[in-house]
Protein backbone atom coordinates (compact mmCIF):
# COMPACT_ATOMS: atom_id res chain seq x y z
CA UNK A 1 0.00 0.00 0.00
CA UNK A 2 1.69 3.80 -1.34
CA UNK A 3 0.83 6.56 1.02
CA UNK A 4 0.93 10.40 -0.05
CA UNK A 5 -0.21 13.41 1.45
CA UNK A 6 -2.91 15.47 -0.14
CA UNK A 7 -4.98 18.44 1.49
CA UNK A 8 -9.09 18.28 1.96
CA UNK A 9 -10.96 21.86 3.13
CA UNK A 10 -12.31 21.24 6.80
CA UNK A 11 -15.42 22.84 6.29
CA UNK A 12 -16.18 24.36 9.61
CA UNK A 13 -13.65 26.95 9.02
CA UNK A 14 -12.40 26.68 5.31
CA UNK A 15 -8.94 25.52 6.48
CA UNK A 16 -6.83 23.22 4.20
CA UNK A 17 -5.72 20.52 6.29
CA UNK A 18 -3.46 17.43 5.55
CA UNK A 19 -4.83 13.71 4.78
CA UNK A 20 -3.56 10.40 3.33
CA UNK A 21 -4.30 9.44 0.00
CA UNK A 22 -3.50 5.70 0.69
CA UNK A 23 -3.47 3.41 -3.30
CA UNK A 24 -3.69 0.03 -3.35
CA UNK A 25 -7.38 -0.29 -1.58
CA UNK A 26 -8.83 -3.86 -2.36
CA UNK A 27 -12.58 -3.81 -2.67
CA UNK A 28 -12.64 -6.33 0.13
CA UNK A 29 -11.14 -3.32 2.20
CA UNK A 30 -14.79 -1.91 1.61
CA UNK A 31 -16.00 -3.96 4.44
CA UNK A 32 -13.86 -2.14 6.80
CA UNK A 33 -14.80 1.11 5.02
CA UNK A 34 -18.62 0.35 5.11
CA UNK A 35 -17.74 -1.12 9.32
CA UNK A 36 -17.21 3.40 9.77
CA UNK A 37 -19.68 4.29 7.46
CA UNK A 38 -22.59 2.04 7.43
CA UNK A 39 -23.76 3.66 11.28
CA UNK A 40 -23.69 6.85 10.06
CA UNK A 41 -26.20 6.41 6.88
CA UNK A 42 -28.64 4.75 9.36
CA UNK A 43 -28.48 8.04 11.25
CA UNK A 44 -28.90 10.24 7.69
CA UNK A 45 -31.93 7.76 7.10
CA UNK A 46 -33.68 8.05 9.80
CA UNK A 47 -33.43 11.93 9.98
CA UNK A 48 -34.76 12.11 6.25
CA UNK A 49 -37.48 9.76 7.74
CA UNK A 50 -37.79 11.93 10.55
CA UNK A 51 -37.89 15.09 8.59
CA UNK A 52 -40.52 14.16 6.21
CA UNK A 53 -37.81 14.33 3.10
CA UNK A 54 -39.10 13.17 -0.19
CA UNK A 55 -37.51 10.31 -1.70
CA UNK A 56 -36.15 11.80 -5.06
CA UNK A 57 -33.97 14.05 -2.33
CA UNK A 58 -32.13 10.88 -0.97
CA UNK A 59 -28.86 10.11 -1.99
CA UNK A 60 -28.84 8.14 -4.24
CA UNK A 61 -26.47 5.77 -2.73
CA UNK A 62 -27.60 5.81 0.86
CA UNK A 63 -28.58 1.95 0.36
CA UNK A 64 -24.98 0.83 -0.47
CA UNK A 65 -24.27 -1.63 2.03
CA UNK A 66 -20.90 -3.91 0.90
CA UNK A 67 -21.18 -5.94 3.76
CA UNK A 68 -24.11 -7.84 2.24
CA UNK A 69 -22.14 -8.49 -0.82
CA UNK A 70 -18.82 -9.87 1.12
CA UNK A 71 -18.60 -12.54 -1.53
CA UNK A 72 -18.44 -11.12 -4.81
CA UNK A 73 -16.54 -8.59 -3.56
CA UNK A 74 -14.04 -11.03 -3.05
CA UNK A 75 -14.28 -11.75 -6.63
CA UNK A 76 -13.91 -8.52 -8.20
CA UNK A 77 -10.10 -7.41 -9.47
CA UNK A 78 -10.50 -3.60 -9.45
CA UNK A 79 -7.74 -2.02 -7.09
CA UNK A 80 -7.87 1.63 -5.90
CA UNK A 81 -7.73 4.53 -3.27
CA UNK A 82 -8.67 5.84 -0.43
CA UNK A 83 -8.43 9.09 1.99
CA UNK A 84 -8.32 8.85 5.13
CA UNK A 85 -8.06 11.50 8.09
CA UNK A 86 -9.15 11.92 11.96
CA UNK A 87 -8.01 8.69 11.37
CA UNK A 88 -11.66 7.92 9.57
CA UNK A 89 -12.08 6.59 6.09
CA UNK A 90 -13.45 10.26 3.72
CA UNK A 91 -13.87 8.50 0.61
CA UNK A 92 -12.93 5.29 -1.42
CA UNK A 93 -12.23 5.04 -4.84
CA UNK A 94 -12.00 1.73 -7.26
CA UNK A 95 -10.57 1.62 -11.02
CA UNK A 96 -9.82 -0.85 -13.12
CA UNK A 97 -7.06 -0.60 -16.16
CA UNK A 98 -7.96 -3.70 -18.26
CA UNK A 99 -11.48 -4.05 -18.63
CA UNK A 100 -12.61 -0.86 -20.47
CA UNK A 101 -11.97 0.73 -23.52
CA UNK A 102 -12.46 4.56 -24.77
CA UNK A 103 -16.20 5.24 -27.08
CA UNK A 104 -15.39 8.66 -27.70
CA UNK A 105 -14.08 9.24 -31.43
CA UNK A 106 -10.58 10.27 -31.48
CA UNK A 107 -9.11 7.53 -29.04
CA UNK A 108 -12.23 4.85 -29.37
CA UNK A 109 -11.04 1.39 -28.65
CA UNK A 110 -7.90 2.94 -26.89
CA UNK A 111 -7.58 2.06 -22.96
CA UNK A 112 -8.83 3.78 -20.08
CA UNK A 113 -8.60 4.11 -16.38
CA UNK A 114 -12.28 3.08 -15.16
CA UNK A 115 -13.80 3.85 -12.29
CA UNK A 116 -15.63 1.55 -10.86
CA UNK A 117 -16.63 2.83 -7.65
CA UNK A 118 -16.17 6.48 -5.87
CA UNK A 119 -18.29 7.75 -2.84
CA UNK A 120 -17.54 9.99 -0.34
CA UNK A 121 -18.23 9.44 3.23
CA UNK A 122 -21.95 10.13 4.78
CA UNK A 123 -20.72 12.79 7.47
CA UNK A 124 -19.59 14.61 4.61
CA UNK A 125 -22.45 14.66 2.45
CA UNK A 126 -24.14 18.24 1.47
CA UNK A 127 -28.10 17.63 2.47
CA UNK A 128 -29.98 20.75 3.41
CA UNK A 129 -33.23 19.71 4.27
CA UNK A 130 -32.08 17.95 7.63
CA UNK A 131 -29.04 20.58 8.08
CA UNK A 132 -26.27 18.54 7.15
CA UNK A 133 -23.30 20.54 5.66
CA UNK A 134 -20.50 17.94 5.33
CA UNK A 135 -17.44 18.29 7.70
CA UNK A 136 -14.93 18.13 4.77
CA UNK A 137 -14.82 19.06 1.58
CA UNK A 138 -13.18 17.91 -1.98
CA UNK A 139 -13.16 14.52 -1.04
CA UNK A 140 -14.79 13.34 -4.59
CA UNK A 141 -12.72 16.02 -6.20
CA UNK A 142 -9.33 14.55 -4.85
CA UNK A 143 -10.23 11.27 -5.95
CA UNK A 144 -11.25 11.93 -9.70
CA UNK A 145 -8.51 13.83 -10.09
CA UNK A 146 -5.59 10.77 -8.91
CA UNK A 147 -7.84 8.40 -11.46
CA UNK A 148 -6.44 11.26 -14.20
CA UNK A 149 -3.27 10.70 -12.95
CA UNK A 150 -3.59 6.99 -12.43
CA UNK A 151 -4.49 6.99 -16.23
CA UNK A 152 -1.37 9.30 -17.48
CA UNK A 153 1.07 6.74 -14.92
CA UNK A 154 -0.73 4.04 -17.10
CA UNK A 155 0.32 5.23 -20.36
CA UNK A 156 -3.74 5.98 -20.81
CA UNK A 157 -2.63 10.02 -21.35
CA UNK A 158 -5.27 10.78 -18.86
CA UNK A 159 -8.20 8.95 -20.61
CA UNK A 160 -11.15 8.18 -17.64
CA UNK A 161 -14.65 6.23 -18.07
CA UNK A 162 -17.17 5.42 -15.58
CA UNK A 163 -20.98 5.46 -14.49
CA UNK A 164 -22.39 8.42 -12.65
CA UNK A 165 -25.45 7.83 -10.42
CA UNK A 166 -28.34 10.52 -11.81
CA UNK A 167 -27.25 12.89 -8.71
CA UNK A 168 -24.18 12.82 -9.73
CA UNK A 169 -24.43 13.50 -13.31
CA UNK A 170 -23.77 17.11 -13.22
CA UNK A 171 -20.33 17.22 -11.24
CA UNK A 172 -18.75 14.74 -13.33
CA UNK A 173 -20.12 17.10 -16.65
CA UNK A 174 -19.71 20.25 -15.64
CA UNK A 175 -17.31 19.95 -12.80
CA UNK A 176 -15.09 17.27 -14.01
CA UNK A 177 -16.20 18.49 -17.79
CA UNK A 178 -16.35 14.45 -19.12
CA UNK A 179 -18.28 13.89 -22.21
CA UNK A 180 -21.75 11.73 -21.55
CA UNK A 181 -21.92 9.38 -23.85
CA UNK A 182 -25.15 8.06 -23.12
CA UNK A 183 -27.11 5.48 -20.90
CA UNK A 184 -25.86 2.14 -20.49
CA UNK A 185 -28.73 -0.51 -20.05
CA UNK A 186 -25.81 -3.02 -18.98
CA UNK A 187 -25.38 -1.14 -16.08
CA UNK A 188 -28.85 -0.54 -14.47
CA UNK A 189 -29.36 2.79 -16.96
CA UNK A 190 -26.84 4.40 -15.59
CA UNK A 191 -24.96 7.40 -17.95
CA UNK A 192 -21.59 6.92 -19.04
CA UNK A 193 -19.47 9.26 -18.99
CA UNK A 194 -15.84 9.29 -20.80
CA UNK A 195 -13.02 12.28 -20.24
CA UNK A 196 -10.94 12.11 -23.17
CA UNK A 197 -7.20 12.92 -23.62
CA UNK A 198 -7.94 16.31 -24.38
CA UNK A 199 -10.10 16.86 -21.75
CA UNK A 200 -7.18 15.45 -19.49
CA UNK A 201 -4.74 17.50 -20.49
CA UNK A 202 -7.48 20.56 -19.67
CA UNK A 203 -8.56 18.85 -16.31
CA UNK A 204 -4.97 18.74 -15.09
CA UNK A 205 -3.70 22.16 -15.99
CA UNK A 206 -6.53 23.49 -14.22
CA UNK A 207 -5.59 21.79 -11.06
CA UNK A 208 -2.04 23.55 -10.92
CA UNK B 1 3.50 1.14 3.77
CA UNK B 2 5.47 3.43 2.23
CA UNK B 3 7.35 6.87 3.36
CA UNK B 4 4.96 9.88 3.36
CA UNK B 5 5.88 11.90 0.35
CA UNK B 6 5.22 15.58 -0.52
CA UNK B 7 2.02 17.00 -1.17
CA UNK B 8 1.24 16.51 -4.89
CA UNK B 9 -2.11 17.34 -4.56
CA UNK B 10 -4.16 20.21 -6.64
CA UNK B 11 -4.15 23.41 -5.80
CA UNK B 12 -6.12 24.81 -3.34
CA UNK B 13 -7.90 27.29 -5.76
CA UNK B 14 -8.52 24.51 -7.80
CA UNK B 15 -10.05 22.10 -4.89
CA UNK B 16 -12.57 24.66 -3.56
CA UNK B 17 -14.37 25.46 -7.19
CA UNK B 18 -14.49 21.68 -7.52
CA UNK B 19 -15.75 21.51 -3.78
CA UNK B 20 -18.15 23.93 -4.47
CA UNK B 21 -19.65 22.10 -7.27
CA UNK B 22 -19.40 18.69 -5.24
CA UNK B 23 -21.72 20.44 -2.60
CA UNK B 24 -24.32 21.67 -5.36
CA UNK B 25 -24.82 17.70 -5.90
CA UNK B 26 -26.75 15.19 -3.27
CA UNK B 27 -23.80 12.48 -4.00
CA UNK B 28 -21.12 12.40 -6.53
CA UNK B 29 -21.24 8.60 -6.80
CA UNK B 30 -19.63 6.31 -9.47
CA UNK B 31 -22.02 3.06 -9.69
CA UNK B 32 -20.50 1.30 -12.04
CA UNK B 33 -19.56 -1.81 -9.55
CA UNK B 34 -22.89 -0.74 -7.59
CA UNK B 35 -24.92 -1.95 -10.59
CA UNK B 36 -23.24 -5.05 -11.27
CA UNK B 37 -24.30 -6.23 -8.54
CA UNK B 38 -27.81 -5.27 -8.48
CA UNK B 39 -27.40 -2.37 -5.82
CA UNK B 40 -28.80 1.00 -8.33
CA UNK B 41 -31.82 1.69 -6.73
CA UNK B 42 -34.52 2.45 -10.00
CA UNK B 43 -33.80 5.54 -10.61
CA UNK B 44 -32.56 6.17 -14.28
CA UNK B 45 -36.18 4.66 -16.13
CA UNK B 46 -37.84 7.75 -16.68
CA UNK B 47 -36.95 7.69 -20.01
CA UNK B 48 -38.37 4.58 -20.78
CA UNK B 49 -41.53 4.98 -19.12
CA UNK B 50 -41.88 8.41 -21.63
CA UNK B 51 -41.29 6.11 -24.57
CA UNK B 52 -43.34 3.52 -23.94
CA UNK B 53 -45.96 6.59 -23.39
CA UNK B 54 -45.13 8.28 -26.56
CA UNK B 55 -45.24 5.13 -28.77
CA UNK B 56 -48.58 4.13 -27.86
CA UNK B 57 -49.96 7.67 -28.29
CA UNK B 58 -48.23 7.91 -31.42
CA UNK B 59 -49.51 4.62 -32.29
CA UNK B 60 -53.32 5.23 -31.58
CA UNK B 61 -53.10 8.86 -32.80
CA UNK B 62 -52.38 7.24 -36.43
CA UNK B 63 -55.52 4.93 -36.12
CA UNK B 64 -53.43 1.82 -36.18
CA UNK B 65 -53.03 -1.49 -34.04
CA UNK B 66 -50.38 -2.68 -32.58
CA UNK B 67 -50.26 -5.57 -35.01
CA UNK B 68 -49.92 -2.83 -37.74
CA UNK B 69 -47.56 -1.22 -36.08
CA UNK B 70 -45.22 -3.87 -36.06
CA UNK B 71 -45.71 -4.68 -39.60
CA UNK B 72 -45.03 -1.14 -40.88
CA UNK B 73 -41.91 -1.32 -38.68
CA UNK B 74 -41.18 -4.55 -38.94
CA UNK B 75 -41.12 -4.76 -35.33
CA UNK B 76 -42.00 -8.12 -33.20
CA UNK B 77 -45.71 -7.57 -31.61
CA UNK B 78 -44.54 -9.02 -28.56
CA UNK B 79 -41.38 -6.33 -28.13
CA UNK B 80 -44.05 -2.96 -29.18
CA UNK B 81 -46.40 -4.41 -26.27
CA UNK B 82 -43.14 -4.83 -23.82
CA UNK B 83 -42.19 -1.25 -24.75
CA UNK B 84 -45.91 0.36 -24.11
CA UNK B 85 -46.51 -1.84 -21.45
CA UNK B 86 -43.44 -1.77 -19.10
CA UNK B 87 -41.27 0.81 -17.48
CA UNK B 88 -38.38 -1.02 -17.43
CA UNK B 89 -38.23 -1.97 -21.03
CA UNK B 90 -35.31 -0.94 -22.73
CA UNK B 91 -35.70 -0.68 -26.46
CA UNK B 92 -32.82 -1.66 -29.08
CA UNK B 93 -31.19 1.57 -31.16
CA UNK B 94 -32.41 -0.77 -34.58
CA UNK B 95 -36.26 -1.17 -32.65
CA UNK B 96 -36.17 2.71 -31.67
CA UNK B 97 -35.07 3.50 -35.42
CA UNK B 98 -37.84 1.66 -37.17
CA UNK B 99 -40.59 3.04 -34.66
CA UNK B 100 -39.33 6.24 -35.87
CA UNK B 101 -39.55 5.77 -39.26
CA UNK B 102 -43.36 4.17 -38.95
CA UNK B 103 -44.56 7.06 -37.19
CA UNK B 104 -42.75 9.92 -38.67
CA UNK B 105 -40.41 11.19 -35.64
CA UNK B 106 -37.17 12.23 -35.83
CA UNK B 107 -34.88 8.94 -35.46
CA UNK B 108 -32.09 10.93 -33.79
CA UNK B 109 -34.31 12.82 -31.31
CA UNK B 110 -36.61 9.54 -30.44
CA UNK B 111 -33.48 8.00 -29.28
CA UNK B 112 -32.44 10.61 -26.61
CA UNK B 113 -36.40 10.05 -25.44
CA UNK B 114 -35.23 6.23 -25.25
CA UNK B 115 -32.61 7.41 -22.80
CA UNK B 116 -29.98 5.71 -25.55
CA UNK B 117 -28.28 9.10 -26.00
CA UNK B 118 -28.21 12.23 -23.99
CA UNK B 119 -31.11 14.24 -24.26
CA UNK B 120 -30.62 18.16 -25.37
CA UNK B 121 -32.99 21.06 -23.28
CA UNK B 122 -35.54 21.32 -25.88
CA UNK B 123 -36.41 17.64 -26.16
CA UNK B 124 -36.16 16.79 -22.09
CA UNK B 125 -38.80 20.10 -21.35
CA UNK B 126 -40.94 18.85 -23.78
CA UNK B 127 -40.70 15.24 -22.78
CA UNK B 128 -41.58 16.08 -19.28
CA UNK B 129 -44.74 18.51 -20.27
CA UNK B 130 -45.92 15.43 -22.02
CA UNK B 131 -45.24 12.89 -19.22
CA UNK B 132 -46.63 15.08 -16.39
CA UNK B 133 -50.38 15.93 -18.33
CA UNK B 134 -50.69 12.17 -19.94
CA UNK B 135 -51.60 8.93 -18.87
CA UNK B 136 -52.59 5.73 -20.60
CA UNK B 137 -56.15 5.31 -21.40
CA UNK B 138 -58.24 3.51 -24.11
CA UNK B 139 -58.83 7.32 -25.92
CA UNK B 140 -56.65 10.76 -26.12
CA UNK B 141 -58.54 13.16 -24.46
CA UNK B 142 -57.98 17.13 -25.00
CA UNK B 143 -55.43 17.69 -23.04
CA UNK B 144 -53.39 14.76 -23.84
CA UNK B 145 -53.72 15.39 -27.14
CA UNK B 146 -52.37 18.54 -27.19
CA UNK B 147 -49.51 17.35 -24.78
CA UNK B 148 -48.77 15.02 -27.50
CA UNK B 149 -49.30 17.52 -30.09
CA UNK B 150 -46.59 19.49 -28.69
CA UNK B 151 -43.70 16.63 -27.74
CA UNK B 152 -44.68 15.68 -31.83
CA UNK B 153 -43.56 18.97 -32.73
CA UNK B 154 -40.23 19.32 -30.76
CA UNK B 155 -39.68 15.58 -32.13
CA UNK B 156 -39.89 16.63 -35.78
CA UNK B 157 -38.90 20.02 -35.55
CA UNK B 158 -35.49 20.02 -37.17
CA UNK B 159 -35.60 16.70 -37.92
CA UNK B 160 -32.26 15.31 -38.70
CA UNK B 161 -33.62 12.41 -40.69
CA UNK B 162 -31.57 9.64 -39.50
Amino acid sequence: MSASVVQIIRRSDEASVDAKLLGGIKPTDLLVVEGEWAPERSVVMQELLQQGVSRDKWPQSLHWDWRKKSPQLKLLESAGYGIVCDKRWQGVMLTKTASHFAMLDKDKGKPLVYVDYLEVAPWNWVIPEIGREGEFRGIGSLLFWRAVKQSQEEGFYGRVGLHALPQSEPFYEKGCGMTPVGRDASKQNLLYFELSRQQAERFLKEGD
Amino acid sequence: MSTMKENTGPSRKWLVRMANIEDSCRTISAGGMAADLGMVAHVAGESQKIFGRLIEFARRAKGLTVEQLAERADVDVAEIVDIERHDDSIPSPRTVYQLAQALNLSPGKLTEVAGLSTARHEVSAAALRFAARSEPTATLSQAEREAFEEFVKVLVENSDGG
